[in-house]
């Protein structure tokens, strides 16, 4: 079994449409390739809005950290936006130890990230 | 040296007015009942202070270096003076190790920054030991009001030795644990015994992130497995991690890395989840052990106050802006007000 599992649909909210990347496990060093593919990959179908929702996400390390960070910078540069969605509390944490949370907004619901 | 709390008052408070006088920011952190004594000598000016419960802020020492580069940052291109006491009479012998790591560490931190700096010790209560690490962690000692360069100061910067030496053996019962690539087992046995210790979830999973980091940097820099043992008594759990890697810079994981950066965060998280963290590093490999309190964060009272009459050395360091290349000790410009 994988300990990191992840999930891509695309949706709408009003007629935007968004990306949205379920997350669900431990993300950690040893699977932070795979992170980072998933996530490069919708990157570059040069998605304008992209929600990661982080509801079932049971840990994430620096590594995972480091790949969604990338994945933000790259969304900006492209004139996107990704956002993060219900974070349990030691993730929430993590992100803001890190000042992660400075850097991309995090909401309590994947609604409220849509709604931006 | 300072006969009474009111000479603290007079010759601390004295170096943080002068500041005050002087247009500088200034900040304090120092425990509580000194904290009082200093506010209490301020009176209306106590407002012009930034303070702080050092027993709070520097519970663990490492988080004290970012505190005063934060209030640098937000001062930026002013001189500051800053009071820090992290050393009192309670902290355990392994919080004392590490509070004089950080006094020697402060002086590296902040060797170019425009920012005077005064520790004051407590030497009517403190363990002689304690003094005269004082005394070679800092360039300057201050005592019945004169400031002196301090002979057993220890340069090159030099981590004192109490810091270098090997830590106190793990007990015999603890069953080391070696771990590779199984990291999700590794998060697994840390929470179960974290909880059965008695430590509540959410501090429970701070030292799961804590010892996850150590492995992964296991993972990430060396070739060889890690080994993990984790142990408890009444006060505290404690998890070490040991592996073959090396870890050379004396500030690893007390300087806020950049949100930004593609790297850093793993022993900055490490330290700043934890109450205290133990690091020994040489060729043969990197220790570290990581403590959790048991009963959350001790709150200190009268204990960390000396008895009346008590005698104190405050000792100051990184004195004067090495902006321009001065040397350290030579162009100390120091008006402490006492008169």
């Amino acid at each position: 079994m994988d300990l990191l599992k992840t999930s891509v649909t695309t949706s709408a909210s009003g007629s935007e449409p968004y990306t949205l990347v379920a997350l669900s496990g431990e993300a950690d060093v040893t699977n932070s390739d795979v992170l980072r593919e998933v996530l490069e990959a919708e990157v570059a179908k040069q998605t304008h809005m992209m929600i990661i929702d982080l509801s079932e996400l049971r840990f994430m390390d620096s590594s995972a950290l480091h790949v969604i960070l990338r994945a933000n910078r790259a969304m900006d540069r492209q004139g996107g936006v990704l956002a993060l969605a219900s974070p349990r509390e030691s993730v929430a944490k993590t992100l803001r130890l890190t000042a992660a949370d400075q850097l991309i907004p995090v909401y309590a619901t994947v609604t409220e990230a849509t709604a931006g | 040296m300072y006969e009474t709390d009111g000479e603290y008052s007079t010759s601390v408070g004295g170096f943080l007015r002068a500041g005050l006088e002087a247009g500088q920011p200034v900040f304090a952190a120092v425990p509580p009942a000194r904290l009082t004594l200093l506010k209490d000598a301020f009176g209306g000016d106590a407002g012009r202070v930034e303070w702080a419960d050092m027993t709070r802020i520097g519970r663990n020492p490492a988080w004290i270096i970012p505190r005063v580069a934060a209030f640098l940052a937000r001062n930026q291109g002013r001189g500051v003076r800053y009071v820090g006491e992290p050393i009192w009479p309670s902290r355990t012998s392994a919080e004392l190790r590490e509070a004089t790591r950080h006094e020697s560490l402060i002086n590296l931190a902040f060797a170019s920054a425009d920012a005077e700096i005064l520790c004051p010790y407590d030497t009517g209560i403190l363990d002689p030991v304690v003094v005269s690490d004082a005394r070679r962690t800092h360039p300057l000692l201050l005592s019945d009001g004169c400031l002196r360069a301090s002979h057993g100061y220890a340069e090159p910067f030099q981590i004192p030795a109490i810091c270098r030496a090997p830590l106190p053996p793990s007990p015999h019962e603890a069953m080391p644990f070696i771990y590779r690539t199984d990291l999700s087992a590794v998060r697994a046995l840390v929470f179960k015994h974290a909880r059965d210790a008695g430590l509540p979830d959410a501090r429970a999973n701070d030292l799961v992130l804590a010892v996850s980091e150590v492995a992964a940097n296991t993972l990430r820099h060396t070739k060889s497995h890690g080994t993990l043992t984790i142990w408890h008594d009444n006060d505290e759990v404690v998890c070490e991690a040991h592996d073959r890697g090396v870890i050379t810079d004396p500030l690893a994981g007390r300087r806020r890395p950049p949100a930004d950066a593609d790297g850093g965060h793993g022993l900055w998280l490490v330290h700043q989840v934890c109450d205290l963290v133990e690091l020994r590093s040489n060729r043969a490999g990197t220790t570290i052990r990581m403590h959790m309190a048991l009963h959350g964060p001790v709150t200190l009272t009268a204990r960390n106050r000396g008895p009346r009459g008590a005698a104190t050395v405050a000792a100051a360091r990184a004195v004067r802006v090495v902006e321009h290349g001065c040397g350290p000790a030579e162009d100390v410009r120091y008006d402490f007000g006492l008169g």
